[in-house]
């Protein structure tokens, strides 16, 4: 491992993401007073139903895109490979577009909307990881597995080897619903309230701005997630998915479903039509069918389902998106430039960083501190970043682009770590060994050995950066320079008055999320790889 | 070199005359791979002393030289060949990493083909050859940067009876040609006999028997 090289990345690692956390809980040991409320009835109930909004959220993923992210892998089910990468479309829309949508089309509010809709939006984890599991199971086992007693025997076969890295989905699922703070606080503005623990955080620290008391009230979250992480980090790494397929592997064939071909596609295309189909058929139906605007006379509920004209035209769409793109165009650069430029450093820092943590003796040690940042509430990282960045010297640099992009990396940066420690864990070791006792330097090795075999790992977690940083709303809403985005116009829009430049916008954002996984998908030769 | 608590190799002491062919024999688990590879410089040697060519290399846990300042080439069990690139592109490699000018590169290439018997296979991209194939290139690879001596862990192992046949003559040419030694770990006592100077059986990390052979 090359040491300068080693020590950059790490030094992005900490400012970006440790530097915030550790300043808080050096605020927390200022005023342990703070701690006093962690332990009030109000913060157990809240963690309760943070705990039932996760693990619900999770179940449903499970219950849901385990199935999904097998039959789209391993069956003959018709159209399974076209379905395949569109099982990613869920993840892809950001979660407040998918409540804008299923919030007018359905009358259902508080817990099980949101449940709901989160389940909606992290289910293509599962089905991720499940299709990977799935497609690694050797095919001489199923062979055997099938003559032993058919289908029914090979499914048998095939689930314990599919469910860890399935759960290790599910459990990425309950992190990202507990976490996050969008979709609660929009639902409980068009219904009953339904607060969650990020929102309490928020909450917290918008009254009184303690900082110590925000760090006291998030710390159960913290412990909430890390009980969900560990099992994800552990699991990451059994089953199927730790199978290395090696010249010994025989790739499975596809399982024939028989009569259950059809029932198989329709539950797919149902969970497609939910999660994606149905938001942006009504996305498009809003931007072509004329528009009430302006501000609702309560100026909170943002529901103008029967303002919209029911004649939808081109034209009118059309005007929609021009209407979108005049009004919003520096808002949706911005949002493209910082999650590019996040990716791109991301993806540099996370080659090195995952190299290393695949290759060091104390590599375990040094992932688990490279996931703390997840593990933090996104609210509390924002916060962090104003107590670090909010001073008079470093005025310029925190009201700019590139506090912007430093926030970002806090918040994802370890997901392409994490993609890019498994992507580099399953190279041959020998490999670099051989570059090494050629007198190959180790900048050498890792860019000319280790990079080229995983350029499809190394796009994949640049896209996955790139469409989680797109989709942050959740500690960029604290922070004014990040209030520059196009989600964070998104936001604005859809609770002071909804219309069609706000459905021409969320398309057009879309749009730009799903671009890059689009090009590699069309015109790469190998298939991008996103799994950590 | 140690599992956890239990050792993975000796306590041995083993003396291996220059320009010789020795043969490592014993089971698998037994330790003949850890040993070339602690010779190259790998893997993490936690006490004892390496020499080579009369240069103390490694003391205790403490190496004294890097992989490519021991002068081994070591050809790896299944070619370990840099699955992204072209023939020409692995040699090349080696050869810019251990600082031979580019002007000579693509001579030295073709020397190294020309060694293998496969003159012409510059372009060809390393998925795109048959084992035997990859074993010979993974061969010129060892041998790009003139090493003393030549590690070869298992390296017919996923070869026919004709190219193990094949290989084994062209790397007791080679050995005369260029005066390296050999040291040839498998798991088959009988391989190569009809080659090597001596066979030394290793059971558990240690040694059971040292043989002269005819």
């Amino acid at each position: 491992m090359s040491r300068p090289l080693l020590i950059l990345a790490a030094t992005v690692l900490l400012l970006a993401g440790l530097l915030p956390i550790g300043v808080m809980l050096v605020r927390l040991g200022q005023d342990p007073s703070a701690l006093g409320s962690v332990t009030s009835s109000r913060t157990m109930d809240l963690l309760g139903r943070t705990f039932l909004l996760g693990g619900s959220v999770a179940a449903i993923a499970m219950l849901v895109g385990a199935p999904f992210g097998f039959l789209v892998a391993r069956t003959d089910m018709p159209g399974a490979r076209l379905l395949r990468p569109l099982g990613f479309l869920p993840l892809l829309m950001p979660p407040l577009v998918t409540a804008m949508t299923w919030t007018v089309l359905v009358d259902l509010r508080g817990a099980p909307m949101t449940i709901a809709l989160l389940s909606l939006s992290t289910f293509p984890i599962v089905a991720l990881f499940a299709s990977r599991a799935a497609e690694r199971i050797d095919g001489r086992t199923e062979e055997a597995a099938l003559l032993a007693g058919g289908l029914r025997a090979a499914v048998r076969a095939a689930i314990p080897q599919v469910l860890p890295a399935a759960a290790c989905g599910a459990c990425l699922a309950f992190v990202f619903a507990v976490n996050d703070w969008g979709v609660p606080d929009y639902v409980s503005s068009v219904g009953p309230k339904f607060n969650v623990y990020a929102d309490e955080v928020f909450a917290t620290w918008q009254i009184d701005e303690q900082d110590a008391q925000a760090v006291a009230t998030a710390l159960p979250l913290v412990l909430l997630t890390l009980l969900a992480l560990i099992p994800a980090l552990i699991l990451r790494r059994r089953g199927a998915l730790a199978a290395g397929i090696g010249s010994g592997f025989v790739k499975p064939a596809p399982l024939a479903l028989g009569p259950w071909r059809w029932p198989a596609l329709l539950f797919c295309l149902t969970l497609l039509a939910l999660g994606a189909g149905v938001p942006i058929g009504r996305l498009i139906y809003e931007a072509g069918a004329g528009a009430p605007g302006g501000q609702n006379p309560s100026g909170q509920v943002p529901i103008p389902v029967e303002g919209f004209d029911t004649q939808w035209t081109f034209d009118r769409m059309r005007a929609a998106f021009a209407r979108a793109l005049e009004l919003c165009r520096d808002e949706l650069t911005a949002s493209t430039l910082y999650s590019a430029a996040g990716a791109t450093i991301a993806a540099a820092v996370g080659l090195v960083l995952g190299h290393a943590a695949a290759r060091a003796k104390r590599g375990g040690l040094l992932l688990a501190v490279s996931v703390l940042p997840i593990a933090v509430p996104a609210i509390l990282l924002g916060i962090g970043f104003i107590v670090v960045w909010n001073r008079s010297w470093t005025a310029d640099f925190y009201s700019g682009p590139g506090l912007v992009v430093l926030l970002l990396l806090g918040r994802y940066l370890a997901f392409p770590i994490l993609v890019l420690s498994g992507a580099a864990a399953s190279l041959d070791p020998q490999l670099e060994e051989s570059a090494q006792l050629a007198g190959a330097s180790p900048t050498r090795r890792l860019f000319g050995v280790v990079a080229p075999p995983l350029v499809p790992s190394i796009f994949g977690a640049w896209t996955l950066f790139f469409v989680l940083a797109m989709r942050e709303m959740d500690a960029a809403v604290l922070v004014p320079a990040a209030n520059r985005t196009v989600m964070f116009r998104l936001f604005n829009a859809i609770h002071f008055g909804r219309d069609d430049f706000v459905a021409a916008l969320a398309l057009l954002t879309l749009f730009v999320i799903i671009l890059p996984g689009l090009l590699w998908t069309c015109f790469a030769k190998r298939r991008m790889e996103v799994l950590p | 070199m140690r599992a956890g608590k239990t050792p993975l190799l000796g306590p041995i002491t083993l003396e291996i005359p220059a320009g010789s062919h020795t043969l490592i024999v014993g089971r698998s688990g037994c330790g003949k791979t850890t040993l070339l590879r602690a010779l190259a410089g790998f893997g993490g040697v936690c006490a004892g002393r390496i020499e080579l060519n009369g240069v103390l290399v490694q003391d205790g846990s403490k190496s004294l030289a890097l992989p490519h300042e021991r002068g081994v080439g070591l050809l790896f069990q299944g070619g370990a060949l840099w699955p992204h690139m072209s023939v020409a592109q692995t040699l090349r490699f080696v050869l810019k990493s251990g600082g031979v000018p580019r002007g000579e590169h693509a001579s030295r290439i073709a020397r190294l083909l020309e060694l293998v018997e496969l003159t012409g296979y510059e372009k060809r991209q390393v998925p795109t050859l048959s084992g035997g194939e990859a074993q010979r290139i993974g061969l010129a690879r060892a041998l790009a940067l003139q090493p003393q001596i030549l590690a070869l862990d298992e390296p017919l192992g996923p070869l026919d009876a004709e190219l193990r046949r094949g290989l084994l003559e062209r790397l007791d040419g080679l050995q005369s040609e260029l005066g390296l030694t050999l040291l040839h770990v498998t798991h088959d006592p009988d391989e190569a006999a009809s080659f090597a100077q001596r066979r030394i059986r290793l059971a558990d990390g240690k040694i059971t028997a040292d043989e002269i052979l005819g």
